[in-house]
């Protein structure tokens, strides 16, 4: 140990010029990278129901719907119409834009006595002028399925113009372009945006401006907690560097491996400023303690001192977010697992090595030995020694308290919800989120839904299945819309004189196909070479409950209509969703258990003891209960970025446990008493323990300021755990250490 | 001013005139000759292949006898795939069409009121199928003549989804080589493209190629078996017709 930190001194130049030019290759990275907003993009590949989902985007330019909505006193008339086609015609030329659908531009299928017309809804070079013609045509319309609801709402106050883009398009890019040049129209009226493709516009958006202001945000609040606690520009700058540079190499090192910044990756420099600098402040900390004249000696002593306890720290750290890649359903959260442990251990090989080579190099030794080692402060004897007194009068009655504490919040347990909704990662007063408030109000939903058809489409047997289908998913009280090519040919067929049906004979619906072939609609129907067509269909409601119901008994109804001639699938947001629920609490239960092995583990393994190995975990499994139980009682779901907390809790909030046991270690061995022990570490660890979790919590409480919910809740969620983590080690450890060691004595007692 | 000087001007205004109005009247012409190619025979039938080229280059093919007399009235009945056999297309003028679907054993009218809807698959719009003289559907304007060609700019007189049609013209038969049609926001969305043969004493069109640029897809129509002036009667462009 000695000679690797006289290494590290005596090749400190070497040191500082590589992370010199590191720091300026990863930086310059910077310009490479990239915001990826679609969420979509991170729904996994090996996944059946996320894949069908995506190659159903490809090939009938379905999930990237979008849908303008205009809200006014009354469609049915003159002016609004000339608006719609204002909207629709601005739309419909843009590269990208796969298909435009709209009152003005729809199709329809008329038939009289004599004869069909295929055409449109009106005549958009003719629109009807008269209020009698626009009143008969509001009747016309609100009584074909195929408009009520889906392109005017049922009470006639608001019009949506639907749109697709292009595969290969750059989805966010020609979004946005929509959206300004809808907004360059200035029309009456209200106009809300909505669908993925808006969505990730705002996304995006907020995902830089959290980046823009929550990290100089972190950096402040961190060097302010720096400055109270070690009142020296050093104390400021060092930990301060090791987690800016950290955060520099992890994003430069995410751009050049090709990836790109996502919601969740969007924290990493929060989490990595917030964590990153602990190491150096423990280094520093030693470092401080240590005065011996001749400087150089006392550096290689602190850091013999503190290698070893860092690295299990950061360690530790890096398990909690590495548990993620296992566990994780959206890439995303993967991604984020891999960089923010990649984070974790650059700032602990910058603490271990730079730290050092640059105090060495610059000369940057304390400038005043610490005289008083055990300055009186309020912290120690207000606070820390009454602690002390309680736990050693009252160990039976502290231990009973906590067991109340986490009876109270199993209950919260129970009542812990998912979501999974991505309208609720917006603000309420989010224009997004409002509208799609709209959209489902008005238009049931933005969430879409395919039910997939594989076999002839041409068939009458596939035909009558995709009717039977629809007519079941509209018994659900959520579905208001469902579209196929089915009913197409049903309109076709009741207009050449044979009943509103799907005709028996095949080759009435080849001919009546015929009529119908090269219809701009038909491309979001079927696919070229017609052996696969799709529902199209919307959900109206976001709420889990309704959502798992509707995909079970549509499941349930898909596998009894199987049949060789056909193969029936289902997709869709709420699909989705339900996957996305559900991997939400397995991937929770994963990545914790995988955490909680892999730390009790290493901490038994290091303290070279099972039962020391438990006793650190249990104030952090206490903290786990406290924090799910919390999210139960005040309502927070369980979300994709509330998902993290717990296994990143765990991975820093060990390091407390890990501080007091092996300090209660270090000092039995020198006192020989585990009472004194005991109060001894409470008095020394329990002050850094205290500095560490307000910083800590300080770093993430500022996000509070996300423009993104669930990381608002994540912010506020870890900082809860942290308190939770760092008060149980200071009391629960202590008082298992105490009860444990008692025991013993006792038997020993007897024994003698 | 003196009047010397009022009538050089005059005179120089005149010949202006006459100057800009040649030029327009040049590019009327050009059309008027090009419709003239296009529309003339009294009759026509052939046989039709019709070929669709999706972006893959995959391709599909259908098969039709045409009858057509003077320039409205059009009788199209397909021969080939099997399933759609039989099918056949009544075009009136006005507007009037009739279809017959003989699985259903009956012929229904069709009004298409969205002329930009693509005919039965195909690129061609129902508008692109529609025979309508072009000088009377189109302003023109003469662009530019190169080597083989005068390029002509065509504005629509009346409502179109096109905002122009650039027509490139052979300079000694008149007939269109290339047909370039351009969207309301001015971006080129299908292209055209003719090869002519000489047929007895007309032109005829015996291929073109649709190219709709957005959706990379293409259409073929090959003409075959083309005979003109055979003397076709009104009676072969009736509903009972249709119906046999």
């Amino acid at each position: 140990m000695n000679r690797f930190a006289e290494y590290i001194i005596r090749l400190r130049w070497l040191i500082i010029t590589a992370v010199f030019l590191l720091t300026v290759y990863f930086g310059y990275q910077f310009r490479n990278l990239h915001i990826n907003a679609d969420i979509i993009s991170s729904l996994p590949d090996d996944d059946p129901v996320a894949r069908l989902y995506k190659d159903i985007g490809a090939e009938f330019g379905g999930n990237d719907m979008g849908m303008i909505v205009l809200e006014t006193d009354k469609v049915f008339s003159v002016e609004v119409f000339e608006h719609i086609r204002q909207i629709t015609d601005s739309i419909r030329y843009m590269q990208g834009v796969s298909t435009v659908t709209s009152l003005t531009n729809i199709i329809d299928i008329k038939s009289s006595e004599w004869g069909i017309e295929i055409g449109k809804l009106v005549d958009e070079y003719d629109f009807p002028q008269t209020q009698a013609e626009l009143d008969s045509l509001k009747e016309y319309v609100l009584s074909k399925e195929m408009y009520k609801g889906a392109i005017v709402s049922e009470d006639g106050t608001a019009a949506a113009i639907m749109f697709t883009l292009l595969p290969q398009a750059d989805n966010q890019a020609v979004a946005e372009e929509i959206k300004s040049k809808i907004e360059r129209l200035q029309l009456p009226g209200k106009l809300y945006f909505g669908g993925l493709p808006m969505m990730m516009i705002d996304i995006n958006d907020l995902i830089i401006s959290d980046i823009v202001w929550l990290i100089p945000f972190v950096f402040c609040v961190i060097a302010v907690i720096l400055l109270i606690s070690f009142r020296s520009f050093r104390g400021i700058l060092l930990p301060l560097l090791t987690a800016g540079l950290s955060v520099i190499w992890t994003i430069g090192l995410m751009v050049v491996t090709g990836y790109e910044l996502t919601i969740i990756s969007n924290i990493i420099p929060v989490v990595l400023l917030a964590v990153g600098s602990a190491y150096t402040i423990h280094a520093l900390n030693s470092i401080n303690h240590i005065y011996l004249h001749d400087r150089k000696q006392a550096l290689i002593r602190a850091m013999v001192y503190v290698t070893i306890p860092v690295i299990l720290a950061a360690l530790t750290t890096s398990i909690g977010f590495i548990s993620f890649v296992f566990g994780a359903y959206l890439t995303m959260i993967k991604d984020f697992g891999i960089f923010a442990a990649v984070g974790t251990l650059i700032a602990l090989l910058l603490s271990i090595f730079f730290i050092p080579a640059l105090i060495s190099a610059f000369s940057m030794y304390r400038k005043q030995p610490q005289t008083e080692e055990n300055k009186q402060t309020i912290l120690t004897h207000k606070i820390l020694l009454p602690l002390t007194e309680l736990l050693f009068k009252h160990p039976n009655y502290t231990f009973a308290g906590w067991v109340v504490i986490l009876l109270l919040f199993i209950i919260g347990i129970f009542q812990l919800k998912t979501s999974v909704n991505i309208a609720d990662y917006f603000k309420k007063d989010n224009p997004t989120r409002i509208a799609e408030d709209v959209m489902q109000q008005k238009f049931g939903g933005s969430l879409p839904v395919f039910v997939v058809f594989t076999g002839d489409m041409q068939s009458p047997e596939v035909l009558h299945m995709m009717m039977k289908t629809q007519h079941f998913m509209k018994q659900d009280n959520n579905v208001k819309v469902a579209q196929s090519v089915a009913d197409l040919i049903e309109q076709m067929n009741d207009a050449m004189g044979e009943g509103k049906k799907i005709p028996d004979d095949k080759a009435k619906i080849e001919q009546l196909w015929f009529l119908l072939d090269g219809q701009e609609i038909m491309s979001q129907l079927v696919n070229d070479d017609l052996s696969k067509g799709i529902i199209q269909s919307k959900f109206a409601s976001v709420d889990s409950k309704d959502i798992e119901a509707f995909t079970e008994r549509m499941n349930r109804f898909i596998s009894e209509n199987q049949n060789d001639n056909y193969q029936i699938e289902l997709t869709g947001m709420p699909s989705i969703y339900v996957k996305l629920n559900s991997s939400l609490i397995n991937s929770q239960y994963k990545s914790l258990f995988i955490a909680i092995v892999l730390v009790i583990l290493i901490v038994g393994a290091i303290l070279r003891s099972a039962s020391k190995g438990i006793f650190a975990a249990v104030p952090i499994i206490a903290t786990i209960v406290v924090l799910f139980g919390f999210m139960g009682l005040t309502g927070i779901p369980l979300d994709i970025a509330t998902v993290l907390v717990a296994s990143i809790a765990l991975g820093i909030g060990i390091d407390y446990s890990i501080h007091v046991i092996t300090g209660f270690n270090n000092h039995l061995l020198e006192k020989m008493d585990a009472e004194k022990s005991i109060e001894s570490v409470i008095l020394l660890s329990g002050k850094a323990i205290v500095i560490n979790v307000l910083s800590v919590s300080a770093g993430f409480l500022v996000l509070l300021f996300s423009q993104i919910v669930p990381l608002q809740n994540f912010g506020l969620l870890v900082a809860i755990s942290m308190f939770g983590s760092g008060f149980g080690a200071l009391t629960l450890l202590p008082v298992i250490l105490i009860l444990a060691n008692r025991k013993r004595r006792i038997i020993a007692n007897n024994h003698k | 001013m003196n009047a010397k000087l009022r009538t050089f001007f005059l005179i120089i205004l005149i010949t202006i005139g006459c100057a800009v109005s040649v030029i327009a009247q040049d590019s009327d012409t050009i059309l008027k000759k090009m419709d003239d190619v296009m529309f003339s025979p009294k009759d026509m039938t052939g046989k039709n292949k019709i070929i669709l080229i999706d972006r893959n280059g995959k391709e599909e093919i259908r098969e039709a006898v045409i009858y057509q007399k003077g320039t409205d009235k059009r009788m199209m009945r397909f021969t080939a795939p099997a399933s759609q056999a039989g099918i056949a297309v009544l075009s009136l003028p006005n507007d009037v069409m009739y279809m017959y679907l003989p699985a259903f054993g009956r012929e229904r009218r069709i009004a298409s009121s969205a002329k930009n809807q693509n005919f039965a698959g195909t690129d061609f719009s129902y508008d692109d199928m529609e025979s309508v003289m072009f000088s009377e559907k189109y302003k023109s304007r003469l662009i530019k003549t190169e080597d083989t060609v005068f390029v002509l700019e065509l504005t629509p007189k009346g409502r179109s989804d096109y905002s122009k049609v650039v027509a490139a013209v052979n300079k000694t038969h008149f007939y269109p080589e290339v047909m370039e049609y351009y969207d309301k926001a001015g971006n080129k969305i299908k292209e055209a493209k003719y090869t002519f043969e000489k047929v007895d004493k007309y032109w005829n069109a015996s291929e073109i190629e649709m190219t709709d640029l957005k959706k990379n897809h293409k259409t073929k129509m090959i003409m075959s078996e083309v005979k003109y002036d055979t003397g076709l009667s009104d009676d072969e462009f009736t509903v009972r017709k249709l119906v046999q």
